[in-house]
């Protein structure tokens, strides 16, 4: 049971994110902005950060996988993207001492680093048109607050639920 | 040895650069449908979306009734007030078909570019990466769903069908951005005037109709439907209303800003559409020069 729990908690992720996407009231956040919601990854990075670098990137890999052939039919950007800036984000907690602040504000670099290296791919394959400035304001920052809020009220639970994950790893 | 590790990630670091490479170009290509690996999995995600997405309509719905629920009144008053004029325009819309329909007998023409075959699908799932602009619905080709359908909501055309999986499809929206997505559409006026939509201006929320001669006139408020020429929507879908116009680069054309009508974000049901006229096959086409619309 307790195996299948990890797999089951980032499928919710990947579905919350897209129940996320078609309910949100655009009224409430304005329709200027464009919010895209990094639930998925923002766990993944946790999972890198409390459980393990190799857990992070097989995680990574896998969902990117999956999230480019459901959601985006381009087969490569977060297939790419999500294990290559876990490996960045587990290299940078080496240096900093993990504990939960740290690795709030290191995640949430994560997210900015894969909203502006999605934004760069798709600007050279022409899905967006977007000028930098304008993508700056109207998705980069505004995603940032939703992703730092949902981080803020997720970051103690996975936190908990990761490093009693590695604790059991470490007793097998 | 550090060294050698070094390198060993760079190596790494090449091969998956070069691995996405191909991948990207592999997906990006003109693709008729998706490898059946592909649509697996996307048919077993939309299971899955299914059952997640049916308590979740729920739940919102329940939002939406009680936010009804506080403008009643007025709405009530509103509507009734439209129920007057709608009794005398049933009778005109009645008379004017029947009108229609014996002109045509007499002309002998049974099938137009109007006539279409409602389907209804419910939404599933939406692209959270919010570049794509797709939509998951619950239909695929054991409905009878093809690519390229036209999808619309009441209040207008929201987009075409881009990929068909066995039990769920995707939803390609027109606020995406794909040089690929264009549609042939007539600004309603005195006279009609014919232009492709192409493009979506993502800062005034305005899809954009290139290629108006500059010396017609386009006044805002015009109406914009489908013209059934590109040859995969029908005739007379509504795409919105003009909100602006100004000349492009050159001073050659005008593109019409157009606001559309219907909303890409409050979406929960939706009809594909079927146009019933025969299409002309791919031979007959052939030898015609470029076929470039609604492709």
């Amino acid at each position: 049971m307790k195996k299948f729990l990890l797999p089951l908690l980032f499928l919710f992720l990947f579905l919350l994110e897209s129940l996320f996407a078609q309910y949100a009231p655009p009224e409430v956040f304005g329709r200027n902005y464009i919010l895209a919601p990094h639930f998925l990854f923002g766990g993944i990075l946790f999972l890198a950060i409390y459980a393990g670098r190799k857990y992070g990137i097989i995680y990574a890999a896998i969902f990117g996988l999956l999230f480019d052939i459901v959601w985006i039919e381009i087969i490569g950007i977060y297939l790419f993207l999500f294990p290559f800036i876990t490996y960045l984000i587990s290299k940078i907690m080496h240096v900093l001492q993990t504990n939960i602040i740290v690795a709030f504000f290191v995640s949430l670099v994560g997210i900015a680093l894969l909203e502006l290296g999605v934004y760069e791919m798709d600007f050279l394959i022409h899905i967006t048109t977007l000028d930098f400035m304008s993508f700056l304001e109207m998705r980069f920052y505004p995603s940032l607050i939703l992703n730092a809020a949902f981080l803020l009220i997720a970051a103690y639970p996975l936190k908990r639920h990761f490093e009693s994950f590695a604790e059991s790893l470490r007793d097998e | 040895m550090p060294q050698f590790f070094l390198n060993k990630r760079l190596i790494v670091l090449l091969v998956s650069i070069i691995v996405l490479v191909a991948l990207i170009g592999f997906s990006l290509r003109e693709r008729s449908k998706l490898s059946w690996p592909e649509q697996f999995l996307k048919d077993t995600a939309g299971l899955v979306q299914s059952l997640v997405s049916k308590p979740a309509h729920l739940v919102a719905g329940f939002f939406e009734n009680l936010q009804d629920l506080q403008n009643t009144y007025e709405e009530n008053k509103e509507l009734k007030s439209r129920m007057e004029k709608l009794v005398s325009l049933e009778a005109q819309v009645q008379e004017l078909e029947k009108d229609n329909k014996e002109l045509r007998d007499i002309l002998g023409e049974e099938e137009t570019l109007r006539d279409f075959e409602p389907l209804q699908a419910t939404v599933i799932g939406r692209n959270p990466d919010r570049w794509h602009e797709m939509i998951i619905i619950n239909k695929g080709k054991t409905d009878g769903i093809k690519k390229n359908m036209a999808v619309v909501t009441a209040h207008g055309l929201i987009g075409k069908v881009k990929t068909v999986n066995q039990f769920s499809s995707t939803v390609q929206l027109l606020s995406a951005m794909d040089p690929k997505n264009r549609i042939s559409a007539i600004v309603q006026g005195d006279t009609n005037v014919f232009g492709l939509v192409e493009g979506y201006d993502e800062e005034k929320k305005a899809l954009l109709i290139k290629a108006i001669p500059s010396g017609v006139e386009i006044k805002k408020g015009q109406n914009v439907i489908t013209s059934g020429l590109g040859g995969v929507f029908p005739q007379g879908l509504q795409i919105g209303k003009v909100i602006e116009v100004k000349p492009d680069q050159y001073g050659l054309n005008q593109t019409a800003l157009v606001e559309p009508g219907a909303d890409f974000y409050d979406l929960e049901n939706i009809i594909v559409i079927t146009r019933t006229i025969a299409q002309p096959s791919e031979a007959d086409m052939a030898g015609e020069g470029e076929e470039e619309e609604d492709l």
